[in-house]
């Protein structure tokens, strides 16, 4: 069973950008557009890891990440961002407090993402660059 | 001489003696009435044969006593000639007493005549009222300047009796000082004997002591004839005209410094609308001086489009109205200007004139222009968090297909596709930075054109849309299908629309719905911008409206939003309305006319 990635994101670029990327990694990628359909994924399925973006429809990213904290402990959370630099005070709080485990604005480097990743499932198979 | 001689000289005499207006009686010793002239038997109304014999009391001057003054008494005594004022009934007389004297010496007899005096005794008495009751000094002096006749005030002015001062010297009951001051006794000469009036000038007495007193004096000649025989000197204490006249300069040289110092153009017309006063502003903005401008229509110097207007101003009965009609300066360019014409009247309300008052609109329209390209910038910063974000987010999709494209090995649809979402990622922020740069453009203001309302509603919720979606706000649009076409500047109209739906937004910080529509009533259009926001208190409604009033906290927008759209909606010749409901949320209506 392929580890499982949740990425909230309601861009559909977005999607189509993480499928790509992390496509013959190893990852098996759901999509979630908002914070419901965000929670309800966490409810039936585990996850290795979540991506979760700061600016959705129906909630604000960081407390979805709250959320998603209490709904399933431990699930490391990477907040990505259009919306805030590293340097934001929110930012900062969420990273000193563990509600989200790093943090990578938006357009962002992959190999930065692939990093934040950790070693993951087929680690080795893409040279760095 | 013969009998017949003498009753001949009898006869000539009695007709004489008949013939005089003044009583004339001869008495005897004892008084008794021997003769009788016509005038005294007429007024005695008795028959001749009733009279004669009778005692000059019994009928002269019965029904009364004998008068103490009577000169017939005095002369017993004297035996001379006397005269004096008798009063008869309510018949005033000159008495004059003669004596008759026999050959010894001795009174045989009297001869008593009368002249009524009476006319000439009230017209005198009149003239003393006159000159009594005059608030003027009044002197009446004879050749040898001494007085003849001082009236009342003359005497309560100088604290004397009459007696003390008739037939005195003018310099023993005048002032010495003023006497010198004047010349006074020379003047007076002069007019003696050039029979001219002289004076009419003022005089300034100054005493240690005593506060200043201003007369005003004049000479005047009496002549007889060609023979001036008295002199009137005549003097008038003006002390407090003179201080009430220099109160009114000054009040006068106050008000003209005050209309003089007004930034505002000051301009008053006569009935027919010439000029009649120019202030210094009116000089300064429009280049003319007073002098070029006196008596010529102010209209003159109207633009000739708003002329028309203007002269129904004019016309107009009512109020004060107020309207924008551009002068002309003398450089030949037109300046806008704000005017108030009231009507001036009189005391008895006819109309005189009128006041017109200006005031330049060319700074304050350059100040406007001013605030609303700040308050635009203002409302872009507000906007920036979400403008970036929405700019961001294609980026970020370009930026990983071009990373893709790095890559080796890639299917050459896959290529495309890549190099496809480069493109598209780009194009879409451009448009976002388009819309924005098209709004903070500064606005040609001066350019009135068929404006689509709807077509700016559309504008004004592309503009924003970043923001209400950052902030979860659902942005619901309702046009009509036909354009609503108004007269004005499109992008003002399109910055009052983003005004309205940014404060929208910023009343429903966590998330919300915007209700904006546009629709046709009767002859106007009129836009509607509702929110399920906060809201704003009863007593802020009528405030919100005013510059730099604003609930935020320091920093997140200044206040001016909301009184611009106000200004650029009245000079849309449009009107603007505020309806909420703290905690249900408020409705900004704006009705324009329809073109």
């Amino acid at each position: 069973m392929k580890p499982s990635i949740l990425v909230v994101d309601d861009e559909p670029g977005m999607s189509w950008v993480i499928r790509r990327l992390l496509a013959g990694r190893g990852w098996r990628v759901v999509t979630a557009a908002n914070g419901t359909e965000a929670l309800e994924a966490l409810r039936s399925q585990r996850f290795e890891l979540a991506l979760v973006d700061a600016k959705l429809p129906d909630v604000d990213g960081l407390e979805l990440a709250a959320r998603m904290g209490k709904a399933a402990a431990g699930l490391p959370l990477i907040l990505m961002s259009a919306y805030f630099y590293p340097d934001d005070p929110l930012v900062q709080r969420a990273l000193a407090s563990g509600v989200i485990r790093e943090f990578i604005a938006k357009p962002f480097r992959h190999e930065a993402l692939l990093a934040a990743l950790g070693p993951g499932p087929a680690a080795g198979t893409q040279a760095a660059r | 001489m013969s009998a017949a001689a003498i009753e001949k000289v009898a006869r000539e005499w009695r007709l004489s003696v008949d013939a005089l207006g003044e009583e004339l009686c001869l008495l005897d010793g004892g008084g008794r009435i021997l003769r009788c002239n016509r005038a005294m038997r007429e007024r005695i109304g008795r028959p001749y044969e009733e009279i004669l014999g009778q005692t000059c009391q019994q009928r002269v001057c019965a029904p009364g006593p004998c008068a103490a003054t009577c000169p017939l008494q005095r002369m017993r005594v004297t035996l001379r000639r006397v005269s004096g004022e008798l009063a008869i009934g309510e018949r005033v007389y000159q008495a004059t007493a003669d004596p008759v004297l026999n050959s010894a010496g001795a009174l045989a007899g009297a001869v008593l005549l009368l002249a009524d005096r009476t006319e000439a005794r009230r017209s005198a008495l009149l003239n003393r009222l006159l000159t009594d009751s005059i608030p003027s000094s009044v002197l009446l002096l004879d050749k040898s300047l001494r007085v003849v006749l001082a009236n009342r005030n003359f005497l309560e002015k100088s604290r004397r009796t009459e007696a003390e001062t008739l037939g005195r010297p003018l310099s023993s009951v005048f002032p010495e000082v003023i006497l010198e001051e004047l010349g006074l006794e020379e003047q007076i000469r002069q007019v003696f004997g050039e029979n001219r009036a002289k004076g009419g000038q003022r005089l300034t007495y100054r005493a240690p002591g005593v506060p200043i007193r201003v007369y005003f004096y004049s000479i005047v000649p009496v002549a007889w004839g060609s023979r001036v025989d008295h002199v009137l000197l005549l003097m008038d204490d003006i002390t407090e005209q003179a201080r009430l006249s220099e109160e009114i300069h000054r009040m006068e040289r106050h008000l003209a410094s005050v209309v003089e110092s007004a930034s505002d153009l000051v301009i008053s017309t006569d009935s027919a609308g010439r000029i009649i006063s120019w202030n210094k502003a009116a000089e300064r903005i429009s280049g003319y001086r007073f002098d070029q401008v006196k008596g010529q229509p102010l209209l003159a110097f109207l633009e000739e489009k708003h002329r028309t207007a203007a002269a129904e101003s004019f016309e107009r009965d009512a109020l004060p109205n107020a309207a924008e009609w551009d002068v002309v300066t003398r450089a030949g360019k037109p300046r806008k200007v704000s005017w108030v014409l009231s009507p001036m009247v009189d005391g008895e309300n006819r109309r005189q004139g009128f006041v017109a008052v200006g005031r330049d609109l060319t700074e304050q329209r350059k100040l406007e222009h001013e605030l609303r390209q700040s308050q635009k910038l203002a409302s872009l910063g507000v906007m920036a968090s979400g403008i970036a974000h929405e700019i961001r987010t294609p980026l970020t999709i370009s930026s990983s297909a071009a990373q893709f494209l790095a890559e080796d090995e890639l299917t050459p649809d896959f290529r495309r596709e890549c190099a496809q979402k480069v493109h598209e990622g780009i194009e879409r922020a451009s448009v976002i930075i388009e819309n924005l740069l098209r709004f903070a453009r500064p606005a040609n203001q001066s350019e009135r054109a068929a404006v689509d309302l709807s077509r700016v509603v559309g504008n004004a919720a592309g503009v924003i849309g970043s923001q209400a979606r950052l902030q979860k706000v659902r942005v619901v649009t309702r046009l009509p299908e036909e354009p609503l076409t108004v007269l004005g500047v499109a992008s003002l109209l399109e910055q009052v629309c983003v005004n309205l739906l940014l404060n929208a937004i910023h009343a429903m910080p966590g998330g919300g719905t915007i209700e904006i529509s546009a629709e046709r009533t009767a002859a106007e259009a009129t836009l509607r911008v509702s929110d399920t926001g906060h809201g704003i208190a009863r007593e802020d409604l009528d405030k919100i409206f005013d510059p730099f009033y604003s609930r935020a906290p320091a920093g997140k927008g200044i206040g001016l939003g909301l009184s611009l759209c106000y200004s650029i909606v009245k000079q849309h010749m449009g009107s603007i309305e505020v309806e909420s409901e703290p905690g249900r949320g408020s409705a900004f209506s704006v009705k324009l006319p329809l073109l």
